[in-house]
């Protein structure tokens, strides 16, 4: 019961991001709140994924493609670009720390010299970081694959 | 006279093509993807009239040719920097719609064309909302409240520089940098005297404001669609501007010598 709470709590807080990402890509108005949702729908999605033992790619990459599908249908309900919705849904599952602890061991490898511990560390970050990216990016991509199959546009 | 196009002169024609390109152009420089554009374009032509819009992208520039029966008319425009705006992209795709619904009206296309606005968020809303958002990242990594304050600070601060540097039209590449050490520099404040135990969440949560999603997804979905050169245009733009938001972290830490991770 605690656990379901402290999720619903963390969606919500990932929905903040969300919206705010909306706002620096000058999402429309009428949006905001559907960029929200699907914020926090993503965060909590890929959250129960891993809680049951997903690999943290294969979650993120699972979350990326519901919420490419579900922007299919908002898209064409509110005659909007699907980007409006997906992009800033999938901010909050951004690997940027992982990306920024790749670069941290990178510019210590420089300065302090290179150590086994620092190595491993640069190499694990960074690929968690790739991996993750791509995955949200081909989780993102293939739902409007699937709609490019036919010739009638989506909206 | 060709059958079915009779009424087309080649003045009408070129009329149309200045309004086709200047909607391709827009959605290039507003950041939509180029198959939206590509879309957008043809079938505004096809509602104005054309037999059929052939068009050709790169990253900077835009070559459209519009063909009414045997006649074409073909025109470049180069495509501006812009800072990324959905509700321009919004707008004219419902411009498009409204020219499918009502064929041939080219002056109500020109009208609406010319009412476009950019719908700007506050910065009053738009700068707490981004402090929000980087403190909300660094609770969700877990980092104290101590922490969750400063990377508010630091994150708001950012975004306040980077509207200034950008309302000054700096070239992209400098406003991260740039941006970047500010924020690492507010964001430092947390290994002052201990005041935050959770340092190096607090630094990664408040250069998170410059994460380009933009043009890395689009450049993954050009990619995949079939667009290659216009996917490898948008992510060497996005990687760059990734590595001088690096550039301005280094600077700051080499500055300040920190020893925190």
């Amino acid at each position: 019961m605690m656990e379901w709470v402290t999720l619903l709590l963390n969606s919500l807080w990932a929905a903040i991001p969300a919206v705010g990402f909306g706002m620096i890509f000058n999402v429309p108005r009428s949006a905001l709140p559907l960029c929200a949702v699907g914020g926090a729908f993503t965060y909590g999605f890929r959250e129960v994924l891993m809680h049951h033992h997903l690999s943290i790619e294969l979650s993120t990459f699972i979350a990326a493609t519901a919420i490419g599908i579900i922007g299919v249908f908002w898209s064409r309900a509110y005659v909007m670009p699907r980007p409006v919705y997906t992009v800033p849904s999938i901010i909050p599952i951004i690997p940027g720390t992982y990306a920024y602890e790749m670069m941290i061991s990178l510019v210590s490898m420089n300065t302090d010299g290179v150590t086994d511990a620092l190595l491993s560390s640069f190499i694990q970050n960074g690929l968690h970081a790739v991996s993750i990216l791509f995955a949200i990016a081909f989780g993102l991509v293939l739902p409007s694959m699937y709609y490019t199959k036919r010739q009638k546009p989506i909206i | 006279m060709k059958k079915g196009f009779p009424t087309i002169s080649k003045e009408e024609q070129t009329r149309i093509t200045t309004v086709v390109v200047r909607v391709a152009a827009m959605l290039l420089e507003y950041g939509a993807e180029s198959r939206l554009i590509e879309q957008l374009s043809s079938r505004l032509g096809v509602a104005l009239g054309c037999t059929s819009i052939e068009i050709s992208l790169i990253p900077s520039a835009i070559v459209l040719t519009t063909l009414i029966g045997d006649s074409s008319v073909t025109t470049t425009r180069r495509a501006h920097e812009q800072p990324i705006n959905m509700s321009i992209v919004h707008q004219i795709v419902t411009i498009c719609i409204a020219a499918e619904k009502n064929p041939r009206d080219i002056m109500m296309v020109e009208t609406k064309l010319a009412n476009i606005h950019s719908n700007a968020y506050p910065a009053w809303l738009i700068v707490p909302m981004i402090g929000l958002s980087c403190a909300a990242f660094s609770h969700l990594q877990g980092a104290d409240w101590a922490g969750f304050c400063i990377t508010f600070l630091a994150a708001s601060v950012g975004m306040m520089v980077r509207r200034a540097l950008s309302s000054r039209n700096y070239s992209l590449l400098i406003v991260f940098a740039f941006t970047a050490f500010v924020c690492t520099m507010i964001a430092s404040l947390s290994f002052y005297q201990g005041l935050s135990a959770t340092g190096s969440i607090v630094l990664s949560s408040s250069v998170l404001l410059l994460v380009p999603g933009f043009p890395y997804i689009n450049s993954m979905l050009d990619a995949f669609k079939g667009y290659i050169s216009m996917g490898w245009g948008r992510w060497t733009q996005a990687t760059l501007l990734t590595l001088m938001s690096s550039l301005g972290i280094m600077l700051a830490m080499g500055l300040l010598d920190i020893k925190g991770w």
